[in-house]
């Protein structure tokens, strides 16, 4: 694989540094002002250590969208793109898009550097548009919303209400898409596993909730989502192993 | 006091957001030079005209839905580092619930951020060890026929339905509005992407919330 050399990587590892600095200046900063708020350090740290826990799952499912790629286009141009902007669903149509138009297929791996060089130009292009955004808009959204937030003690709590509502309408689209979505590449599918799991990652999150309130176990609640999660995952691992293949594939979208 | 710290997180937000487009358009242009292989200005217009009609407009929503929920530093390391919907913003706004803090504050700003920034380098850090190390194996382990592949392909009911638990059980009256109506726009568009399907819900559950605050039931 001729896109897998040494300019290659070079350029992945630069773009690995860049993200890494760019997430530890904002920690830093956000860390300083945290402590001038007088939030608790032990606060700070169970954000951390949650946020890590959290992570784990879907970067390991990210990773894995990097390997699919990696057939036509070699490992780093993936790696790189789906550490920056990327998503698999992006990425894929970007580079699929852009090798059907010169007359190629993604079914093999690529060797024309033309066609490398033209994937790597529409997956760049095609993504940057919400960078072209934010430096114009950002600042007016978010200053706009604080201030309807924070005027008044009445509007606070219609404030609370609808940045919970606001929540929810992100948690029910994918909820939505357990119920009736479909995907693209087929896997995924509204049916059987998806309520199945989603259900039990929630029932395992209010027995969870409901341990932590009972026995006073304080130290464990920031991690009952990530381990909610993981009970979800591993419950798909056992529906798999132990229920006809019928009902695991049951789909009715 | 308040639009200090904003003002500030905004200005560096700004300046790592060109840098990041710089590295970003850097990319391309050295795989160009390094390959001595430019594309062709016909075939890539006719690509990028395509996938700009999609991905430009999308990109109009996503950034009016997420940017409230995301926070300011927040906002400029998930548009950076990507994987928004299925990573930084669940991360962000399970750390803000279980710091009890709200978005839009300055508490609940460098909580998500915080919380986005530690994702990121973790997510950044799972595909470098990942690529390098373990690129020969991994295929084995989300393969058909593992016994892990299910557990990955399922991870995001996985992951919202922890998320969403606590929420639900404490906002219910809010709950069924909003899931309804993504089901009905996904019957007529199943393969709608999430953050344009993301935008219509946030709108339902927000009208319910007005709807129901003027009914006095909330």
């Amino acid at each position: 694989m001729i896109f897998e050399n040494t300019f290659m990587y070079v350029i992945a590892l630069c773009v690995v540094a860049f993200v890494t600095l760019q997430s530890v200046f904002f920690i830093v900063k956000s860390w300083k002002h945290a402590k001038e708020l007088g939030i608790d350090k032990e606060k700070l740290k169970n954000t951390v250590v949650s946020s890590i826990l959290f992570t784990v799952a879907p970067a390991i499912s990210i990773l894995a969208t990097v390997i699919v790629l990696a057939k036509a286009l070699g490992i780093v141009l993936p790696w790189i793109r789906l550490t920056v902007i990327g998503n698999l669903a992006y990425e894929t149509t970007a580079a699929q898009t852009a090798v059907e138009a010169m007359g190629g297929s993604l079914a093999g791996a690529i060797t024309d550097p033309q066609q490398f060089s033209t994937v790597s130009w529409a997956m760049t292009i095609g993504s940057i548009a919400p960078l072209l955004m934010l430096p114009f808009v950002c600042k007016k959204l978010q200053s706009k919303i604080g201030d309807a937030v924070n005027k008044s003690e009445s509007s606070a709590k219609l404030g609370d209400a609808i940045s919970a509502a606001a929540f929810i309408g992100i948690i029910s689209a994918f909820i939505a898409r357990a119920i009736a979505g479909t995907t693209s590449d087929g896997v995924g599918n509204a049916g059987f596993m998806s309520i199945a799991v989603l259900v039990v990652a929630m029932v395992a999150m209010v027995i969870l909730e409901l341990i932590c309130k009972k026995f006073n176990l304080e130290k464990l609640r920031p991690f009952t989502m990530p381990i909610a999660m993981f009970i979800g995952m591993g419950a798909a691992m056992l529906f798999e192993a132990v229920l006809p293949a019928d009902i695991v594939n049951f789909v009715w979208r | 006091m308040q639009k200090t710290y904003f003002d500030k997180v905004h200005r560096w937000g700004i300046l790592w957001n060109i840098g990041a487009l710089l590295m970003l358009l850097a990319i391309p242009v050295s795989i160009s030079l390094y390959f001595n292989a430019w594309p062709t200005l016909q075939v890539l217009w006719s690509v990028l005209s395509k996938l700009m009609l999609l991905y430009w407009v999308t990109a109009v929503i996503e950034v009016i839905t997420y940017v409230p929920m995301l926070g300011a530093g927040g906002t400029y390391l998930s548009f950076v580092t990507g994987n928004i919907t299925n990573l930084k913003l669940p991360v962000g706004l399970a750390a803000m619930e279980n710091a009890k803090v709200r978005a839009n504050t300055e508490e609940g700003e460098v909580i998500s951020t915080i919380a986005i920034g530690v994702s990121s380098i973790t997510t950044t850090v799972i595909i470098a060890v990942g690529v390098l190390a373990f690129s020969p194996v991994l295929p084995y382990i989300t393969s058909e026929g593992s016994a892990f592949k299910p557990a990955f392909d399922w991870v995001l009911p996985a992951l919202f339905g922890a998320l969403g638990a606590s929420y639900f059980a404490k906002h219910w009256k809010l709950v069924p509005l909003p899931v309804i109506v993504g089901v009905i726009v996904l019957l007529f568009a199943p393969t709608l992407g999430v953050g344009t399907l993301m935008f219509v819900t946030i709108v339902a559950a927000v009208a319910g919330v007005g709807v129901l605050y003027k009914l006095k039931w909330l």
